[in-house]
């Protein structure tokens, strides 16, 4: 189930979000911002949902808050507040996904949240794909230097030597096209 | 008694006098060349008689009168007589001021006869021969005949002297008293007369004309002598000072009379004002009159009596300013004034002493009274005349007046006509741009009040947004939640308690619940009654808040509770301050209701409040910092009663320049674009029309407090 964290200052916000997502996602809910940190530090968070007007910070400067340590989770800023500045600030300052006016659109925000979540998966699976691949380029210049090791300092390759090296070419190849 | 024929009289009388004079104007043999004099200040004072006559000091006099001058001094005066023919004659001396006089009568060195002829001595007149001190030279024989006189005078000694037979002597004083009575008639018809016009005139210089006549005629009557008749020796003290109070007097009259007459404060000033210099002189001669200091002032008072040579250019310049009464003045004065210079030049023997010098004096005193009243008699035709010229004068004014009035009227008509036509046209387009004016002027209001009500949309959208957002959210959660109860029910409907497997249905029932974690959803279906409860609670309120907050009947005035408008602006305003400040509400309990526009009202707080938390908003600081508070109260003094409302806040404040221009139309300290200025200058027209009183109390740094009472 989708991890997502909401972050409003309304309770019964709170309350009616639990109940209209808990049986699709794992709905985690507070209305304090150091609440919010803890959850993420605790939970693998992959939506976080903020309302925008809250009394002690707003819910750009949270974004830029937790951006250092928590750059992963896709975030999407609600606000019932149509303020042209929030909006401007969300997208230059706050890394936001997508923008969400108050009164939700119950089966809107599932949508959003579901594709927020596949979003999240597949930047993960892009990191997953970098990190496969440096480790394959990193064992791909190993044999490299294996292969020049083995042709220094000879006079000629064995025929069993220069199936090797075009075997390590091939792989190469293919490794760069992936 | 008309004025003309009170002249022709008083001419009568002048010509009697001339008559009178003329017969009495045999030349006199005066003997002034005969006498001897002794004038030693420190040893006649001392010596008697016998001793006098033994000393050798004796001057012949020169003159025809011998003058002994004006001195406290005794002086001694001898004269030889002619032992046989002028035995049984009278010696007379022509001065009755010599204030002691005694003659002795000497035949061989012895004392004969002895006579006190002086006006402070005790029967001086007895005996007399008329006016003057006369002393009979005794019928004796001898060798020598010597008359010796002690003289002492507070005035100057004058000895005019003549020896005489007693007929001849007793004639010549009856011519003169017939003289000076008829000019004493002279002056008594006048002074009458004058004073009988002034009771009938009114006019004042009739009064000062018979005072000053009476007076130069009381100094005459001294003067020659006559002052015994009317018994003045009664009264030794003033007896010795009459001549000087008559002196000091008839200066003071002539002043005052010439000054009025001539009109001096008006056509010769600086004659006025220095001739009122006088006036202080002659109250020192009277000062020292009475002081008894006689003889300085007997020169004080001579001093003065130069005085009336400045009447003659003053009469001179009034006449030639068109003053012509001024003509009779000058020619009456001019008589006198040559009648005292011929008095004078008689007593220092420049001209010879007889009866026409004798009487130049009382003579020019007499014509110059009789001329002063024509002159007087002319000074009133003269008023009469101006006063009957000015008022033709005014009539004739008045009439060329009449007629450049009614030209000028017509012309007027006509130019007020145009200029009406102009001024309505002025007008007209006055009132084009009036109306102008106004609709920009209601342009401007619309869309401040336009700008406030977007500010306030904004704001109560967002407030309405949260409880419709969790609202409609927990609906539908609740119909999912309700599906799985539903669940649960068919299930339990469908129970059959007859069925052999009760258990099993039993137990299926439970697994759903727990499937389903139903203590949960009940949890969940109470928090979300609370909250839709609590939503609908909330957009109620706003709606209310609302409501009162734009009340339709905003231009009537009704009674209304402050704490309720003020309760609903904060309503309105609440996404405003929630996120910006803290809010201290302090509302009065029983604040009696205002008579007021709510809705105008409501735009007033709104207003300042937005103004304080935009102000404090703009510091940056913690929320918890910025308060803003919000007190009514009720407040009774001197014997009214207001409702106040005070909204405090804690922000920058305002300099005093600026205070001072807050509710100036226009005014705003902020960027150009951002606020109309006209806020503030709204809120001071509706509190205006409320006839509510606004208080702004700032200072920097320190905040701005708005303090409006409405009158109860």
């Amino acid at each position: 189930m989708i991890n997502v964290l909401y972050l409003d200052d309304e309770a019964h916000n709170l309350t009616a979000f639990r109940a209209a997502f808990r049986r699709d996602f794992q709905v985690h809910v507070t209305t304090e911002p150091t609440d919010a940190v803890r959850i993420l530090r605790e939970h693998p968070i992959e939506v976080i949902i903020s309302d925008q007007k809250m009394p002690k910070l707003s819910g750009v400067e949270f974004f830029e808050l937790i951006a250092p340590d928590y750059p992963d989770p896709v975030r999407m800023l609600l606000t019932g507040h149509a303020d042209i500045d929030a909006v401007i600030d969300a997208i230059n300052k706050g890394q936001i996904y997508k923008y969400i006016s108050k009164p939700w659109n119950e089966s809107e925000l599932r949508d959003l949240v579901n594709e927020a979540s596949h979003l999240y998966h597949e930047r993960q699976a892009i990191v997953l794909r970098g990190e496969d691949l440096q480790e394959r380029m990193s064992k791909a210049e190993r044999e490299a230097v294996k292969i020049q090791s083995l042709t220094s300092g000879k006079g000629a390759l064995t025929a069993d030597e220069t199936a090797r090296i075009f075997d390590l070419a091939n792989t190469i190849q293919l490794l760069l096209q992936a | 008694m008309t004025i003309a024929t009170g002249a022709r009289q008083l001419r009568a009388w002048c010509a009697l006098v001339f008559m009178a004079a003329a017969s009495a104007c045999a030349a006199q043999s005066l003997i002034g060349k005969r006498l001897e004099i002794l004038q030693d200040s420190i040893t006649a004072e001392l010596m008697g008689l016998s001793e006098v006559v033994q000393r050798d000091a004796w001057t012949p006099s020169e003159e025809m009168v011998p003058s002994l001058g004006l001195s406290d001094d005794i002086s001694w005066v001898r004269l030889k007589l002619d032992s046989r023919g002028e035995n049984g004659l009278l010696i007379e001396i022509q001065n009755a001021g010599i204030d002691e006089l005694t003659g002795y009568m000497m035949c061989d060195g012895k004392v004969v006869a002895t006579y006190n002829r002086g006006v402070l001595q005790d029967g001086s007149h007895d005996g007399a021969f008329g006016a003057y001190p006369t002393f009979p030279i005794p019928l004796v024989e001898c060798e020598e005949l010597h008359a010796v006189f002690r003289l002492k005078s507070s005035k100057p000694l004058l000895l005019p002297m003549r020896i005489a037979g007693p007929r001849e002597v007793l004639n010549d004083a009856h011519k003169r008293d017939i003289l000076f009575a008829a000019y004493f008639g002279v002056i008594l018809v006048m002074l009458l007369y004058n004073l009988f016009l002034f009771f009938s005139v009114g006019d004042r210089s009739y009064l000062e004309y018979s005072l000053f006549i009476f007076m130069i005629g009381g100094t005459q009557l001294v003067l020659n002598g006559y002052a015994p008749y009317f018994n003045v020796e009664s009264w030794p003290w003033l007896n010795e000072r009459i001549t000087h109070v008559f002196g000091v007097f008839s200066g003071l009259t002539t002043i005052v009379f010439a000054q009025n007459f001539l009109r001096m404060s008006r056509y010769v000033p600086w004659l006025h004002k220095l001739l009122n210099g006088y006036f202080v002189i002659y109250l020192l001669a009277l000062v020292l009159t009475i002081l008894g200091q006689l003889i300085w002032a007997y020169n004080v008072i001579n001093f003065c009596a130069a005085a009336i040579f400045f009447f003659i250019p003053g009469a001179i310049i009034t006449m030639r300013k068109g003053y012509s009464p001024a003509k009779y003045f000058l020619l009456a004065f001019s008589i006198f004034i040559v009648a005292v210079v011929v008095f004078v030049m008689k007593d220092a023997g420049v001209i010879p002493y007889n009866a026409w010098t004798f009487f130049a004096l009382p003579l020019g005193s007499a014509i110059e009274m009789v001329l002063l009243s024509l002159a007087l008699a002319s000074r009133i035709n003269q008023l009469k005349k101006e006063s009957a010229h000015a008022r033709e004068e005014q009539l004739r004014i008045s009439q060329i007046n009449e007629r450049m009035v009614r030209e000028q009227n017509t012309k007027l008509e006509e130019r007020v006509r145009d200029r009406t036509a102009d001024l309505e046209e002025v007008n007209a387009n006055m009132r084009t741009t009036l109306e102008e004016l106004q609709s920009a002027q209601q342009q401007l209001v619309q869309s401040e009040k336009l700008a406030s009500i977007g500010q306030l949309t904004a704001g109560i959208a967002h407030e309405l947004n949260n409880p419709i957002n969790f609202v409609s959210s927990s609906a539908q959660s609740l119909r999912r939640d309700f599906e799985d109860l539903n669940a649960i029910i068919d299930l339990i409907k469908a129970i059959d308690p007859s069925a052999i497997n009760l258990n099993e249905q039993v137990s299926s029932v439970k697994d759903k619940l727990s499937q389903l974690d139903i203590e949960f959803t009940q949890k969940e279906i109470e928090e979300l009654l609370n909250g839709i409860e609590d939503g609908t609670v909330r957009t109620s309120e706003i709606v209310k808040g609302l409501r009162i907050f734009s009340r339709m009947d905003g231009d009537n005035f009704i009674q209304a509770q402050l704490n309720e408008l003020i309760e609903s602006t904060l309503i309105v305003l609440r996404s405003n301050f929630k996120d910006a400040a803290v809010l201290q509400l302090n509302l009065g309990e029983e604040m009696p209701p205002v008579m007021c526009q709510p809705g105008r009202l409501n735009q007033v707080f709104m207003n300042i409040i937005i103004n304080a938390i935009q102000a404090m908003d703009e510091l940056g600081r913690d929320v918890e910092e910025n308060i803003l508070s919000i007190e009514t109260e009720r407040i009774d003094s001197d014997g009214e009663a207001w409702a106040q409302v005070r909204i405090k806040d804690v922000g920058p404040g305002m300099s005093e320049a600026v205070k001072s221009q807050i509710f100036d139309p226009f005014f705003t300290t902020k960027p150009v674009g951002e606020g109309t200025g006209l806020g503030l200058s709204i809120v001071m027209g509706i509190l205006r029309d409320h006839n509510a009183e606004v208080e702004v109390e700032s200072e920097e740094g320190l905040g701005t407090e708005f303090i409006i009472r409405f009158p109860l």
